[in-house]
């Protein structure tokens, strides 16, 4: 029988960050999953990034991840939004040729030592509650010291079009059933329900009549490392529904089957299907679609902005309603699925289950959505399956929230749970101004480790440390007085203090020419645009640190052995609250919506009474 | 419950009166009651029973009212008794003393707000609430002791400031939708500042509405002045019904300021009594009379007393050293023994107390010079302060140009008003952004 260190279950984006990184801490790592050809798949749109989910790809790429990589190598069109903004909030997304990018994930993973099984799990293998292996269908029993399960969407899939449906991870992939027996035996599952839009035959649009959107080239990339990409760019193209879309959907709302009761989990609120835009918003304007060809050579579009689970007589009348695709013919419908996904309560704060030693799960399975937040899962796994079966070292400070969106996504989802897929969003972060894709390899550099990256990646990351050393401190013998800067033009108060060049850097504006002049120090715009938002934002680095420390001081306070329901003073919304997020200490009771301080007395009162030492 | 022993305070003031009032609140009441009255009380939730009180060696102490409350259903959640002993400050000495003498453990005079504190730990009352009872204990404003009475009698959230704490969480949710939402409607900068700046005016005008509403104190201040000798001391101390100030012949008796506050027909005085004017005053007498000229800017309204032996010359020298216009009243005083020709107020010292009021017409007084005092607010100056804290805010945010700095403040105001009004955690924000925007594609 085999015997690996580590065996991840699943090739999806948090399976594959999850072996590589395995594999990179030289452990002996096996990578399953039911369809070779589905390795790396984009399930839903063909894009990575955005505002929010570029910020944990970027500390994926950090930490040695994949994702970015080889998202740049496979992009075929880029933007940066937020660019108005300070770039605490840029959000770089690239539209990606699925084909390529399935093409280059496969060459990767065989240029590693990760082996890949094509085969089914069908059970996890435990004794004493403890990892020792899992089963597969057709291989038989394999042992392995820690397993990682990355099943997405698959454990008792279920996929919908008006009241059809089939049992189905996603189209075209059988959904897992066998295993989802021992998940729903051993944790607390809850269902949850995704939506994907029809693809569209791209020759039958008429994109003479649409406005176009031309790939952006800002020299910001995914990954850190990119240099260039200099595949072909492709345009994607905006339309919108109108008046007679919406009367097409709002008179067949009872065949969706989300509408119709079929379907009664809980879907996402940002990622909204088209039925429910028109139910909750009306008409407005039209609604927004972004056409977005799925490849270079590619003859399909994704049209982004109608997912929806109506029969596929309903989609094609209501497509074909749309400027520009009068006359569509559609490759695949639109669908709702639904799935098991494990309340991520039952996860450590290592993403170890509480009641498997060495049983870790990452990914969409954990309540989460989007690849992005995948890949940061499968990373932070991965890593901490590495600690505890190698004993490596390794600071997990920075995987806390006031330095990692990873961190702050681990700490929502092992804190609070789910009530519907977890999104990433920049304002889930209080630290939103420090955690920015520009410094993450300053906020990870206690870690960063030359077997995690290449040696031109750890070089380039090691050089700019020094340059940024180096400015830095030329910058900080600069002095200047209230009256040196009234003279430069710089309005400051006249409070007589003399400030260094750091400090006045958040007076100027990131502009190279003007850094120059003013400083007489050359440097690159890259590194000016870090430097001048950290002047600007040092206060409140500060501050937040202030305010993290103080919530961190009241964390000891221990609540797991209460038991709220004999507290007869709390109201019921609160017990409630309580019973359902089952706060580990006061700081995380304090974090629960609605949860008053008086509450948050009584729980103390409760404490003390029983003799419990409060500060 | 949480147990720390039984605590007893009297809740009248310890002075000659038709009743004092003692509370008792802990576990022992029920053992200290069978002790003093040979009563058994379990069965006498809420009901007034006229007992005995026995002292140790049996004689009886008083005869009184006993009301008794039964765990939870009393003002403290646990069990409690109140005492209603004949008004004198003598029994109630001896009533304190029989207490002691029962050497119950844990038995103890209650320390400040404590009865309070322990209603707040047994759930009887939020702590808002019960800051609310303290503060209506040290009301000096009658709109704010009518908020303060609706916080305690209808519970914890019918501040004025609950439609800010919207306002501001709406403001949060657009901004924040403007900054992980940028794909998906158009947001405009421009219109979100100016919403800002109204979220700022109205705390500004909230503050100051109710600034004035309770900054308006509803006390009449009143003070007394006179030559030496003239009766202010007598006067003062009838009108507080108490022997404060020290009367005698002696010209030159008070040398110091004294104040105390009276209620007539459920108005508020505050008294000051002064030392006399005279040519020749000692050094302390100086002082004190100095010292009244000082607080007088303060003083609503004048009673200037005066008798056959002041002089004209006297009176002008009183309003002048204390810059009074039309805001007083001349006085004359023994008029028992005076007779006066005059048609200024004449009063003596055996006249009753209700007579003396009316004679100085202090309901009129009253209400010429504290007005508005029945307008309504839904605020307390914590509260107020609570405002002052927001508005710190105002001028960084409205002149900060990058969003995300005016983010993280506008988070630091969602977070004071976590602290005051409940937490509102960001799946609160999102609830907002969902439902007002339509995000996603
Ligand atoms: C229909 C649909 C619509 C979506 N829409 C969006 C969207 O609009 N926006 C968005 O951000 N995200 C969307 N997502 C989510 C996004 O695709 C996922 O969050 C992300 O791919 C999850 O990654 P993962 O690694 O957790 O799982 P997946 O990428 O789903 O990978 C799961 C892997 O596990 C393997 N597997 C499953 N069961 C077994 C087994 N028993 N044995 C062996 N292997 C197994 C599968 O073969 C597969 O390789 C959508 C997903 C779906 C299915
Ligand atoms: N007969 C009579 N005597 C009075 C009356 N009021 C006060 N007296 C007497 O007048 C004397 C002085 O009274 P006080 O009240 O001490 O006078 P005062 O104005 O406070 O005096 P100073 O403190 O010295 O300024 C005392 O002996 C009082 O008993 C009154 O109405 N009738
Ligand atoms: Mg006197």
């Amino acid at each position: 029988m085999e015997h690996y260190d580590v065996v991840v279950i699943g090739a999806g984006h948090a399976g594959i960050e999850a072996a590589n990184i395995s594999d990179k801490y030289g452990l002996k790592t096996a990578l399953i999953t039911k369809n070779y050809s589905d390795l790396g798949k984009l399930s839903c749109n063909p894009s990575i990034g955005g505002v929010g989910k570029t910020h944990i790809a970027s500390e994926v790429d950090i930490l040695g991840g994949v994702i970015c990589k080889i998202g740049d190598k496979s992009a075929i069109h880029y933007r940066v939004l937020n660019l108005s903004k300070g770039p605490a909030v840029w959000g770089v997304r690239a539209q990606i040729d699925r084909d390529l990018y399935s093409q280059n994930m496969k060459k990767f993973i065989k240029s590693s030592k990760i082996e890949l099984i094509e085969d089914e799990v069908i059970n996890i293998l435990e004794k004493n509650n403890k990892i020792i292996g899992v089963e597969l269908s057709n291989t038989g029993k394999i042992k392995s010291k820690a397993v990682i399960l990355t099943t997405g969407t698959f454990l008792n899939g279920k996929i919908y079009f008006g009241n059809e449906s089939q049992e189905a991870g996603r189209i075209g992939n059988s959904s897992s059933k066998v295993l989802a027996k021992f998940i729903n035996k051993n944790f607390k599952t809850m269902r949850l329900k995704t939506g994907t839009p029809p693809r569209i035959y791209a020759k039958s649009i008429n994109y003479d009549v649409l406005e176009p959107q031309i790939s952006e080239n800002n020299d910001i990339f995914l990954s850190y490392f990119t240099k260039q990409n200099t595949n072909k760019k492709i345009n994607c193209f905006i339309t919108k529904t109108n008046n007679k879309t919406h009367k097409i959907i709002r008179d067949n709302l009872n065949k969706s089957a989300m509408y119709s009761g079929i379907i009664k989990s809980q879907g996402v609120r940002y990622c909204p299907s088209i039925e429910d835009k028109i139910t909750k918003f009306g008409d407005r304007n039209g609604h927004n679609i972004f056409l977005e060809p799925e490849g270079l050579n590619s003859d399909v579009v994704y049209p982004n902005g109608i997912s929806n689970s109506l029969d596929k007589k309903t989609q094609l009348k209501f497509l074909r309603s749309i400027k520009g695709l009068e006359k569509c013919e559609v490759d695949q419908f639109g669908y709702a699925v639904e799935y098991d996904s494990v309340d991520p309560r039952e996860l450590k704060n290592n993403f170890e289950t509480k009641k498997i030693e060495n049983f870790f799960l990452a990914g969409q399975i954990n309540g989460t959505t989007g690849y992005e937040e995948a890949a940061g899962q499968g990373i932070y796994a991965a890593i901490h399956a590495a600690i505890k079966i190698k004993k490596i070292k390794f600071s997990t400070k920075v995987f806390e929230r006031d330095n990692s969106y990873i961190g702050v996504l681990v700490d929502d989802l092992t804190k609070l749970g789910v009530t519907e897929p977890y999104r990433m969003f920049t304002s889930r972060a209080e630290n939103r101004l420090k955690l920015r894709t520009d410094n993450s390899y300053e906020r990870f550099s206690t870690i960063i480790n030359p077997k995690f990256l290449n040696k031109i990646e750890y070089s380039l990351i090691s050089k700019n440390i020094i340059n940024e050393e180096k400015i830095l401190d030329q910058l900080k013998k600069l002095k200047y007085s209230p009256n040196d800067l009234m003279k430069k033009n710089i309005k400051v108060k006249k409070d007589g203090k003399v400030r260094n060049g750091f400090e006045v850097l958040k007076f100027l504006d990131p502009s190279k020419d003007k850094f120059e002049k003013f400083f007489n120090l050359s440097i690159t715009q890259k590194l000016l645009t870090k430097i001048y938002f950290d002047s600007k934002y040092d206060v409140f680095y500060e501050r937040e640190k202030k305010s993290y420390d103080q919530l961190n001081k009241n964390k000891n306070m221990n609540l797991t052995n209460i038991d709220f329901n004999k507290i007869p003073s709390l109201s019921k919304e609160i017990l409630e609250k309580l019973n359902k997020y089952k706060p580990e200490n006061l700081h995380d009771a304090s974090k629960i919506s609605g949860i008053t301080p008086s509450a948050l007395f009584q729980i103390v009162k409760h404490k003390k009474a029983r003799g419990a030492k409060v500060a | 419950m949480f147990k720390s022993g039984t605590i007893y305070s009297n809740f009248t003031p310890l002075v000659k009166a038709p009743v004092i009032g003692y509370r008792i609140s802990g576990e022992d009441v029920l053992n200290i009651l069978k002790k003093i009255t040979k009563k058994n009380f379990s069965r006498y939730h809420s009901l007034i029973r006229i007992v005995k009180l026995y002292q140790k060696d049996n004689s009886i102490l008083d005869e009184c009212s006993v009301v008794f409350f039964k765990s939870p259903k009393s003002f403290t959640g646990e069990d409690l008794c109140e005492i209603f002993l004949h008004g004198s400050p003598l029994i109630a000495s001896q009533f304190e003393q029989l207490l002691k003498d029962l050497k119950i453990p844990g038995l103890r005079l209650a320390k400040n707000g404590e009865f309070s504190y322990r209603s707040v730990l047994n759930s009887k009352n939020s702590l808002k609430q019960a800051k609310a009872i303290n503060e209506i204990i040290s009301n000096e404003s009658f709109s704010e002791l009518e908020y303060n009475k609706k916080l305690l009698f209808e519970g914890d959230i019918v501040s004025g400031l609950i439609p800010l704490r919207e306002e501001i969480i709406n403001l949060f949710s657009e901004i924040t939708a403007s900054i992980d939402f940028v794909d998906d409607e158009d947001f405009n900068f421009k219109k979100m500042m100016k919403k800002t700046r109204k979220f700022f005016t109205n705390c500004n005008n909230l503050l100051h509405k109710n600034r004035t509403n309770i900054e308006q104190k509803n006390i009449c201040k009143i003070m007394l002045i006179g030559q030496v000798n003239v009766g202010k001391s007598t006067l003062f101390n009838k009108i507080i019904d108490k022997d404060r100030a020290i009367v005698t012949n002696i010209k030159g008796t008070t040398r110091d300021i004294l104040s105390n506050e009276f209620f007539f027909n459920s108005n508020q005085f505050e008294i000051y009594d002064t030392a006399g004017q005279r040519s020749k005053q000692g050094k302390i007498e100086k002082y004190g009379y100095k010292k009244a000229q000082k607080i007088s800017n303060k003083i609503d309204h004048f009673f200037v007393l005066i008798d056959k032996n002041t002089k004209k010359s006297d009176i002008s020298a009183l309003l002048r050293d204390f810059t009074i216009h039309k805001n007083f009243s001349l006085i004359e005083t023994k008029s028992d023994i005076y007779k006066y020709k005059t048609g200024n107020i004449k009063i003596n010292h055996s006249l009753e107390r209700d007579k003396i009021y009316k004679k100085l017409k202090l309901s009129s007084i009253h209400s010429k010079y504290v007005k508005n005092k029945h307008k309504k607010t839904n605020f307390n100056l914590e509260e107020m302060d609570f405002l002052r804290r927001i508005l710190d805010y105002e001028h960084d945010i409205v002149n900060e140009k990058d969003i995300l700095i005016i983010a993280q403040l506008m988070r630091n105001i969602l977070d004071d008003f976590s602290f005051e009004f409940g937490y509102i955690n960001n799946e609160d924000v999102y609830d907002r952004v969902f439902s007002k925007f339509c995000i996603g594609k």
